[in-house]
């Protein structure tokens, strides 16, 4: 780059632009990375402004390189690797702040303003909410009032002061928004994939956590904090009450005195038919981005999308994790009867439990075998002991040791969910009663006003199925026996003492008021897909679109807002407004002109009166006066006589004299 | 038989028929306005840059069925095809009203002066006018008018052919370039460049005997007084001279007059034609500036004796042609 000095360095303005509208495009990338190397990236931006600003010329090439190397070194130490896609839009940002140490011609100006159109696209792969509508419009916008300020580049240095900024300002912000039209148009219309082209991505919760596929102490009590949305639901009629909304997740069978995990044939899927029954309930599930493959469905699936099979212990699994927004529909029976009979092995899977641990469990459930030769009064019997004893429901447990279960069931009694769960199980297993662990979420807030139940990450919970001859697998909530509160009202309620420090009411109320915008978004935004462009098509009376149709219905409606487009843009300017003796003036004539005086093009106005005036007219001398008050306040600077005139012309009548 | 065309034939064709094609397309010469027909617009560079990177964005945001993403590149698509509309209508319907260029001697830059109007009520930022490897960069505000002085190298003397001007702009973010291609109206007359140290022009006056300076009537040096006379104009009487003798005496102006020089190709010093031609532009000049009168012979024809401005232009014209 020996020719570099020939160039002329590009004016400040247009480097300020750029430099803001990548800051803003990679903002949300700078907030996911280490803090110290947002910091290097910041400070590279800084540099370039400060060079813009004091005209000095890009460092030596040597120099460039050696950056832009150690930037990648610093991803990798920060990354441990090149993979995955938080690296991969680090490792963009860094780079583009290494191009800024050579972005002295125009052409690196424009590779990093339109560089930056991508680094927003890719931060919609992590996360679309409608507060990034604006991190969009904004980004957008610096994006494309830097592409305008570095063409003005070409033409010659533009005007630098305040007025410069604001009309170039103007001119970016005048050209995205007539790019509104045509990216609706695309945005409706343009054909979706029904099925990716390639694999989905694997990392999209930027470091949170949501429902585990495994449950120990302490796992589910950690998205309590969560306060975000796990997932959405619509019921075509009413939703059921508070305490039948048990959202099944993962099944987990296998215990190992601490920690419960899902069988080997966890992702068997099932043989047995479910119907629809009398009181099969439809509803649509919108699924926030969750990394895992299981979707959340009420007891018991029916049927549910084609992309996800149903397994043996009616778990929904997607066929790849769920990491984009997701929406599926659902019917379920909650009166099915699961496994009337029990195989023998999968009665052996569901009573045994590990050796040496939990003895005093173990004692209790031989005790209360020899009372009670009926299981359903053995577990009526353990819930009322829940009940009746002081067992607490609380947030911080402490920590549980090696007979963990015997801790919990004799020494502490205060727990979550989890615990209860997990003691319960124990419990019944030791009785001989096959138990297995359910683990999803619990209950939802139902928004009246829009007609949705929202279910957060806190409302993650765990509940027990045992199998009872006669009724199958049927569900137990031992959390429900200590804090009925829980299972009715939602987690929220059975704590005394807010969360955190934003944990109010008022703050709730807003919050669930945000998400009645943020499900709309949700539902025709993003959630825009091949099914409901279909609808919507269907909708607007065109049924049965291929895509091939959708294609060319495409085609003949971008060209139509083009064309829209093209004509109020090609239109020729009009006139500059007129004035007020303008205009009185025109209308003066317009009375005249229906009492047979029409003023020619080629007439002064002096001309014209003075014809009116040898015309006969008895208005004639008034009309000579005002004609020559109109010349003086209209051509001449008599702008003091303009009120004179405008009365004088609201007062002349050519028909009435 | 004649020899298989080569490609300099098929480049020769393909020429023609694209200049033909051109010149349908409307008038191609000023006084001209440009119309959609003889606009023609494709992207730039950046612009197909652009594009791949809108289609990188486009297919990962289709595969991850991320309507965010889609949105945004269609927000970049919107962009683009603003800009093709934008880039029209900045050279739609402008005026080309003249070229035209004061001759130069060869060697020097001659200057092409287009004459573009703005008729229309908005500005027209960011056009370029482009000739071989030259551009020129303007910008016309609302109803206004410019003229574009484009540079054109000289070589030879003569009348020199112009190649078509293009008019272009890639207002208003560089996506896409609109232009439109137009002709000088005329080729521009490149006189001989003068020589360096020409030879002392013959003297003719040994040959004629007797042809002393001569003397005109009026010229603008003073020769003696006589009476005024009616129709002498006011400005020529000597009102001193007048006040000294008692009545009116009229200046009477003569000019002096060197004898007349006659130049002629045929007796020219000079290697070959240029040089003599050169030579004779040189004491064209010379003469010119010593305000004297000569004959200038090319061949048959001769132009003078004459002399000023107008013989000057006149002798220079005929020696580029020559």
């Amino acid at each position: 780059m020996a020719q570099l000095p020939a160039h002329p360095l590009p004016p400040f303005n247009a480097v300020a632009w750029t430099v803001a509208a990548f800051v803003t495009a990679a903002a949300p990338h700078l907030l996911a990375m280490p803090i110290w190397l947002a910091g290097a990236v910041l400070l590279v931006c800084a540099w370039r402004l400060a060079a813009a600003h004091y005209r000095w010329r890009p460092p030596p090439a040597l120099l460039r390189l050696s950056i832009a190397g150690i930037g990648i070194g610093l991803i990798i130490f920060a990354f441990g690797g090149l993979w995955g896609r938080r690296t991969a839009t680090a490792l963009l940002c860094v780079m583009l702040a290494a191009k800024m140490l050579e972005m002295f011609t125009m052409r690196d100006l424009r590779l990093v303003a339109s560089v930056c159109f991508f680094l927003i696209a890719t931060q919609f792969l992590f996360n679309e909410r409608l507060v990034y509508l604006g991190y969009l419009v904004l980004g957008s916008l610096l994006a494309t009032i830097a592409l305008y300020r570095i063409q003005e580049i070409r033409v010659g240095p533009g005007r630098a002061d305040l007025a410069g900024e604001v009309v170039g300002a103007r001119g970016g912000a005048l050209l995205l928004v007539m790019a509104v039209p045509v990216a609706l148009t695309l945005f409706v219309l343009f054909p979706r994939l029904a099925q990716p082209l390639w694999g989905l991505p694997d990392q999209v919760m930027d470091g949170r956590t949501g429902l585990s596929d495994e449950m120990s102490p302490g796992s589910i009590s950690n998205l309590f904090l969560d306060d975000s949305p796990a997932f959405r639901v619509e019921f075509d009629g009413l939703p059921p009450p508070p305490e039948q909304r048990y959202w099944r997740g993962p099944v987990l069978w296998n215990f190992n005195g601490n920690t419960w995990s899902r069988p080997f044939f966890s992702d068997t899927p099932r043989q047995s038919f479910v119907p629809v029954g009398p009181r099969g309930l439809s509803y649509r599930v919108q699924l926030e981005p969750h990394e895992r493959r299981w979707l959340f469905v009420l007891d018991f699936p029916v049927s549910g999308p084609d992309t996800a099979t149903l397994t043996v212990d009616h778990q929904m699994l997607h066929r790849h994790p769920v990491t984009t927004l997701m929406q599926y529909e659902v019917v379920s029976n909650p009166d099915f009867v699961d496994m009337p009979s029990l195989p023998a092995g999968l009665r052996t899977l569901a009573t045994r439990l590990p050796e040496d641990r939990n003895p005093r469990t173990l004692a209790l459930a031989a005790q209360l075998r020899q009372r009670y030769s009926d299981d359903r009064e053995l577990i009526q019997s353990v819930l009322s002991w829940f009940r009746e004893e002081a067992f607490y429901y609380t947030l911080r447990p402490s920590p549980l040791g090696r007979h963990g279960v015997d801790e919990f069931l004799f020494d502490l009694r205060s727990g979550f969910c989890e615990h209860y769960a997990s003691a319960f199980a124990v419990l019944m297993r030791a009785a001989g009663i096959p138990t297995r662990v359910i683990t999803g979420y619990q209950g939802g807030f139902w928004q009246a006003g829009s007609q949705y139940l929202l279910v957060r990450q806190s409302d993650a919970h765990a509940w027990n199925e045992v199998w009872l001859e006669g009724s199958g697998w049927t569900r137990v909530d031992p959390t429900a026996a200590v804090s009925p509160a829980r299972i009715e009202q939602g987690a929220r309620s059975v704590l005394d003492a807010p969360r955190h420090l934003l944990d109010r009411d008022w703050i709730q109320n807003l919050r669930n008021r945000y998400d009645r915008i943020q499900h709309l978004w949700n539902r025709w935004v993003l959630g825009f897909d091949h099914q409901r462009q279909q609808r919507l098509l269907e909708r607007l009376g065109l049924p049965d679109m291929s895509v091939e149709r959708i294609a060319l219905l495409m085609i003949v409606m971008l060209s139509l807002v083009s064309a829209l487009l093209a004509w109020l843009v090609l239109q020729p300017r009009r006139l500059s407004p007129r004035s007020d003796a303008e205009k009185a003036w025109q209308r003066m004539l317009r009375r005249l002109r229906r009492q047979g005086f029409v003023k020619q093009a080629q007439e002064t106005p002096l001309e014209f009166a003075t014809r009116v005036q040898t015309g006969m007219h008895p208005a004639g001398p008034e009309f000579m006066r005002l004609t020559q008050l109109y010349c003086r306040v209209h051509y001449g600077n008599q702008g003091s006589e303009t009120a004179r005139f405008l009365t004088g012309a609201k007062a002349f009548s050519p028909s009435r004299t | 038989m004649s020899a298989s065309p080569s490609l300099a034939d098929y480049r020769q064709t393909w020429q023609r028929w694209f200049q033909r094609w051109i010149a349908r397309r409307g008038p191609t010469r000023p006084p001209l306005t440009l119309k959609y027909r003889q606009i023609f617009i494709l992207p730039t560079r950046f612009g197909w840059a652009l594009g791949l990177l809108m289609f990188a964005m486009l297919m990962g945001s289709l595969n991850f069925n991320n309507n965010l993403g889609l949105l945004t590149t269609f927000i970049v698509a919107g962009l683009a095809s603003n800009s093709m509309l934008l880039a029209f209508r900045n050279l739609q319907q402008l005026n080309i009203l003249r070229t035209g260029a004061t001759p130069v001697f060869a060697g020097r830059t001659a200057h092409l002066l287009v004459t573009l109007n703005n008729t229309a009520r908005r500005e027209r930022p960011g056009l370029e006018l482009k000739h071989d490897d030259s551009t020129q960069m303007f910008s016309l505000g609302a109803e206004q008018f410019t003229e574009v002085a484009v540079p054109i190298a000289t070589r030879q003397r003569g009348w020199q052919q112009l190649g078509r001007l293009r008019i272009q702009t890639s207002h208003p973010i560089g996506l896409f370039e609109a232009w439109s291609w137009f002709w000088p109206e005329r080729p521009i007359l490149v006189w001989p460049a003068p020589a360096a140290n020409p030879p002392r022009w013959p003297d003719h006056a040994a040959d004629h005997i007797g042809a002393l300076p001569r003397e005109r009537a009026d010229g603008d040096e003073f020769f003696s007084l006589r009476p005024w006379r009616l129709g002498d104009s006011l400005h020529r009487v000597a009102w001193k001279a007048s006040q000294r003798h008692d009545s009116l005496l009229s200046r009477e102006l003569r000019q002096l007059q060197s004898p007349d020089l006659r130049f002629d190709l045929g007796q020219t010093p000079g290697a070959n034609l240029e040089d003599r031609i050169s030579i004779l532009t040189a004491w064209v000049l010379r003469a010119h500036r010593e305000e004297r009168s000569w004959t200038l012979t090319l061949g048959a024809g001769s132009l003078g004796p004459d002399r000023g401005e107008q013989h000057l232009h006149a002798c220079l014209r005929a020696l580029a042609e020559h």
